[in-house]
């Protein structure tokens, strides 16, 4: 026997017994059957195979039997979509049955089965059903509309469903019209084109008011929520509906609460804010708030989310009632976190000795996560309530004097704030902060700690020392601590720029040179700027008075506050987010409050107002010291060049100090601006040419590097002697290209002990000629007042690469061919990350000129053309196949020698 | 007290025949069934699926299932088949046109192994209606004569008039016991 064996239908198994027993004459064999696959089914075994067999038991007087196979129906027909057509005859005899429960269940069944083929066949059932003289059957058809409009909402459309569901608007059995409703708004939320299918006017409404009184609580649910979207043609209209709706306050159960309360929250947008209405609706309103905070935690929970936007809503509703928010010892977390939210809302004047008291004592609990947000709470009534910031902050004092680690640190970060709030007023507690300082690890409490140095420097007489302390582990720092630590000793730097200049430089220097952070070098780099170039400006942007920080920073901006005040007691509600923030696909309609009929302009958003504080004497006088100081006066600064920053701060540092100090602060200032940001030419980082044992204490550091058509040996001397270092010149030994110093160099004379001194010396090529080994060697004679020193060292090729490298496309491609293939060298550049656009841009930044471009077999091709100070030129190919970072690299060149220093030059460049 | 009372049934071999009434679609299939069941004319839509039913003629007991007859339901007869011990295959005698159909079918059908067993009933109907074809030319338009190896019979109808079913249904319960 073959394997086929296996493929061929068994004749065994438990789906072939079931199968025959599906099949037996006997009723009772046949109904267990049927249960059996029914347990089959649920446990998730595939009994689909059964779907003709379980079909043909649908036909039957025994009411059991119909709802297990219609159970298999709802589950099956979907994956047996052509044959599920054989159950449509028996769904069309049953919506005819004489008994109602039968009909019912299968017009629910029907709606169940999402088969689009058979769906065209149940529109008549349907639409008897509809009709049918039974509520039950009327109800159940109802929702059944929905469903078959999720399915085809053409097919609703076109078969009048829509309207024969607004007739059921009105039909006497309270609980049809609970349905018709539910069915109407789920369709209208599901609406493709996001308008309403049915406009509610005031009969309808009014038909689903006296419903209201009579049906089941969830369809008070239902209807409520749909009274939620209708808006009354006038202010009286609203004021009725809400009389008719305010019973609906006392009912037992939670949702029909929460809806009853959304309808009204919407309507009283309308009526007029200081009606009798209006107040008493107020007051009704919050003793069902206050029941629901007796239920189980997790219904509590959810209407505390509710009261949330409520009371960010109308604060008054619930201003009385602080009390049911205090926190009980065994709340759960989520409850108390909740709970503690709203208190901080309600707090004001009149109930801020309670609520602090509580607050004091929440912060003295166990729970890390809730002590937490209660030192925060207390933070956030000083922020709110003016009166009470005085005894805050005492009490926040108290809270570090425990020294509990996390609630120091908490309180540390509201204490900024109120500092933010406050200013000048709390200072003196800054000595009790700082002696926390070490118990810090949170980067939150570090970055507040430090901006809190930072910004009252000028008082804190060792803030030095206290920020070079956390200067010392700069990289393991989080970044907001990173960024608060440099804002920091900037603002030390202007407030007392005598004795921090090595801090500042040391900060800047890590922040724009040894970080991958991108924020923070670009803030290094502003501040560096800024600093350099105009000290005034610099105290004006960095010492700027700040905006006082809001009353309440974290109220919900108000249009979304609005929108779900529409979608109060739904999950949008919970989540304080837009129902589209989180339901996918369906872009709805997006809810809003009603417009009030007369002009009441935006009065019920309370603008929060920021008043100035008054500047405090002591640092306007600290101030103004600093900008008359000569020290700082060089704020006109030369035109812009290169050397701007260098220049800047030098003239900034230098005047007030001493010659020999200077020179050293100048040399390591120099060393720090020498590293330009984005440099336009690569030039290779310095390296060791002399090393000072070899130099006799001088030691040599350089790189080369090509601006602006000039060539020029960039080098860092240091004297590490003990004695200082004049008479300084420098020659070149004869070399491949014929460089030789264009002018004298130029170093500071003498050059201390200890001093360095950076200097760029200006070279031409236009000296005596000697082919070296390799061809890029220099042999460089350094003379000074000890010795004469000599060194050796490479010169990176793309220095010698000219301007006016550009060869025009037709001499490229005759050149090309004119050159010999054995003058061909071929190269791979390993590791490329850049594409072609910044590899053309890179070279020609680099003075490689890129003379064409094509693209062929996936590969582009990158002609390109460059020329040496001595005339010669080189031709290249780049081949570059995207996502391959290896590049192959063609040269043509007459002079083979240079080939080998063009790939280098190459390589160099294209891993800058 | 059901349980005991099937259980006497079952040991005196009181079985259930199966039929399976067959035929395109607006032969009059589940006309003829409620004919057949309640004795009347009722009023049918197109049966889009099955209908069964329990058909008691002269003490024979008989679970009769009408087929939808339209083109998307013929596929799933196939499903019907096992057990059946008779076909009734019903004809419009006035739909001439597809006469071919019809009898394509009704060979196909019969090509089955399930019903190797089954005797087969034909229900020339509607031969109430003027300028229908009479029963000589249907058995002909069917092929009729190159059946082999089955038992069958051809019968004029008319299940709106009530004619000619108790005929068929006669020679059907007699064939059936004699076959037993």
């Amino acid at each position: 026997m073959t394997d086929s064996k296996y493929f061929t239908t068994t004749k065994k198994g438990e789906i072939f017994e079931l199968k025959s027993e599906l099949n037996s004459d006997k009723k009772e064999k046949k109904r267990e059957a049927v249960k059996k696959v029914i347990a089959s089914m649920t446990v998730g075994k595939d009994v689909s195979a059964l779907f003709p067999d379980v079909v043909n038991c649908m036909q039957t007087d025994n009411l059991e039997l119909k709802k297990l196979v219609y159970l298999y129906l709802m589950n099956y027909a979907k994956s047996n979509p052509d044959m599920a057509i054989m159950a449509v005859n028996t769904f069309v005899k049953d919506c005819e049955d004489p008994n109602p429960l039968i009909r019912a269940l299968a017009v629910r069944t029907m709606g169940c089965i999402r088969v689009e083929k058979i769906t065209e066949y149940l529109c008549e059932p349907l639409r008897k059903c509809l009709r049918d003289e039974d509520p039950y059957v009327r109800k159940t058809a109802a929702v059944c509309v929905a469903k078959l409009y999720d399915i085809n909402a053409q097919l609703v459309d076109d078969q009048g469903f829509l309207e024969q569901l607004k007739e059921l608007l009105s039909d006497s059995n309270p609980m049809v019209v609970a349905n018709a409703v539910a069915a109407l708004s789920e369709m209208n939320e599901a609406s493709i084109t996001g308008s309403p299918l049915i406009e509610m006017n005031s009969q309808t409404i009014n038909k689903l008011l006296t419903a209201l009184n009579e049906c089941t609580e969830w369809g008070q649910v239902f209807i409520l929520d749909s009274l939620a979207n209708y808006s009354p043609k006038d202010d009286r209209e609203a004021q009725s509906i809400c009389e008719r709706i305010t019973p609906r306050l006392a009912h037992a159960n939670a949702a029909v609460v929460l809806s009853a309360i959304k309808v009204l929250m919407k309507l009283m947008e309308m009526l007029p804010t200081d009606s009798d209405f209006v107040t008493t609706l107020t007051k009704k309103l919050a003793p069902p708030l206050v029941t629901l905070l007796s239920t189980e935690p997790e219904v509590q929970y959810v209407a505390l989310r509710n009261i949330n936007l409520i009371v960010q809503k109308r604060p008054d509703i619930l201003k009385h009632e602080m009390k049911v928010f205090f926190v009980k010892y065994n709340d759960p977390i989520y409850v108390k976190l909740e709970k503690l939210d709203i208190m901080i809302r309600l707090a004001s004047q009149a109930n801020i000795a309670q609520v602090l008291s509580e607050l004091k004592e929440y912060a003295t609990e166990v729970d890390v996560d809730f002590v937490r947000k209660a030192v925060r709470a207390i933070g956030r009534c000083a922020i709110k309530v003016e009166q009470s910031a005085e005894r805050c902050v005492s009490t926040l004092l108290d809270l570090i004097q425990t020294k509990v680690n996390y609630v120091v640190q908490e309180a540390i970060v509201v204490i900024k704030d109120i500092f933010r709030k406050y200013p000048n007023k709390y200072e003196s507690i800054i000595s009790l902060l700082c002696e926390n300082l070490d118990t810090l690890d949170e980067p939150e409490a570090r970055a507040s700690m430090i901006w809190i140095i930072g910004e009252y420097a000028e008082r804190i007489d060792n803030a030095d020392e206290l920020l070079e302390s956390f200067l010392e582990g700069f990289h393991d720092e989080n970044t907001q601590v990173q960024l608060q630590l440099l804002t920091a000793i900037v603002k030390l730097f202007l407030k007392r720029p005598t004795d921090t200049q090595e801090l500042v430089q040391q900060v800047l220097s890590l922040a724009t040179q040894d970080s991958d952070n991108p924020d923070l070098r670009d803030r290094g780099f502003i501040y560096w700027r800024l600093l350099s170039t105009d000290p005034g400006a610099a105290k004006d942007v960095v010492l700027a008075e700040k905006p006082l920080i809001s009353e309440e920073t974290d109220l919900l901006e108000p249009t979304l506050l609005d929108e779900l005040v529409c979608h109060i007691s739904s999950l949008a509600s919970v989540y304080h987010k837009p129902p589209n923030a989180f339901v996918e696909g369906r872009p709805g309609l997006r809810k809003s409050l009603p417009a009030r009929n007369e002009n009441t302009s935006a009065s019920n958003v309370p603008q929060a107002a920021v008043i100035p504080a008054p500047q405090e004497s002591l640092i306007g006088d600290l101030l103004s010291m600093d900008l008359t100081t000569p020290a700082v006066v060089p704020t006109s600064v030369q035109p812009p060049s290169v050397d701007l920053l260098a220049s800047g701060l030098d003239s900034l540092l230098t005047t007030s100090d001493l010659p020999a100090a200077s020179s050293s602060n100048t040399g390591l200032l120099g060393d720090i601006f020498g590293f330009t940001p984005t440099p336009v030419s690569y030039s290779p980082p310095k390296q060791l040419w002399l090393p000072s044992e070899n130099g006799k204490g001088l030691e040599i550091m350089g790189t080369f590097s090509r601006k602006n058509g000039q060539i020029s040996m960039d080098m860092t001397l240091k004297n590490k002697a003990m004695q200082p270092m004049s008479g300084f010149a420098i020659q070149l030994n004869k070399n491949s290209f014929g460089l030789t110093p264009a002018r004298p160099l130029q170093v500071l004379n003498p050059l201390l002990p200890t001093a360095s001194y950076e200097t760029s010396l200006a070279l031409a090529t236009t000296g005596l000629v000697q082919r070296m080994e390799p061809i890029t060697n220099l042999q460089v004679a350094i003379k000074n007042n000890i010795d004469v020193l000599y060194y050796a060292c490479i010169i990176p090729m793309n220095v010698f690469f000219i301007e006016d490298g550009q060869m025009d496309k037709r001499v490229f491609l005759k050149t090309w061919k004119d050159i010999p293939a054995e003058n061909e060298v071929q190269f791979t550049l390993k590791n490329v990350l850049c594409n072609t656009e910044a590899i053309v841009l890179k070279m020609s930044q680099n003075n490689v000129f890129t003379i064409a471009k094509r693209h062929v077999e996936g590969q582009d091709m990158l002609y390109q053309s460059l020329k040496l100070t001595n005339g010669n030129w080189v031709l290249n190919e780049l081949k570059i196949q995207p996502g391959n970072p290896n590049i192959t690299l063609s040269l043509k060149l007459l002079a083979m020698e240079v080939a080998q220093g063009v790939f280098q030059a190459y390589d160099a460049i294209l891993h800058s | 007290m059901g349980g005991f009372y099937s259980y006497f049934k079952s040991l005196f071999g009181e079985k259930e025949l199966r039929i399976l009434i067959l035929g395109l679609d607006g032969a009059g299939k589940t006309t003829i069934l409620y004919r057949l069941q309640v004795g009347e004319v009722v009023t049918t839509i197109p049966t889009i699926g099955f209908n069964v039913e329990q058909v008691t003629y002269k003490n024979i007991k008989f679970q009769v299932w009408d087929l939808g007859g339209q083109t998307s339901i013929r596929p799933y007869w196939r499903c019907y088949y096992s057990n059946t011990d008779a076909v009734v295959y019903v004809i419009d005698s006035v739909d001439r046109e597809r006469m071919g159909i019809a009898k394509d079918e009704l060979m196909y059908m019969l090509k089955e192994e399930e019903l190797n067993g089954a005797i087969l009933t034909i229900l020339a109907n509607k031969q109430d209606v003027e300028g229908c074809m009479n029963v000589t030319e249907i058995h002909q338009a069917l092929g009729l004569d190159s059946l082999k190896n089955r038992t069958f019979q051809i019968f004029k109808t008319s299940a709106k008039k009530g004619i000619g079913l108790d005929e068929a249904m006669d020679w059907l319960c007699n064939t059936l016991q004699n076959h037993k």
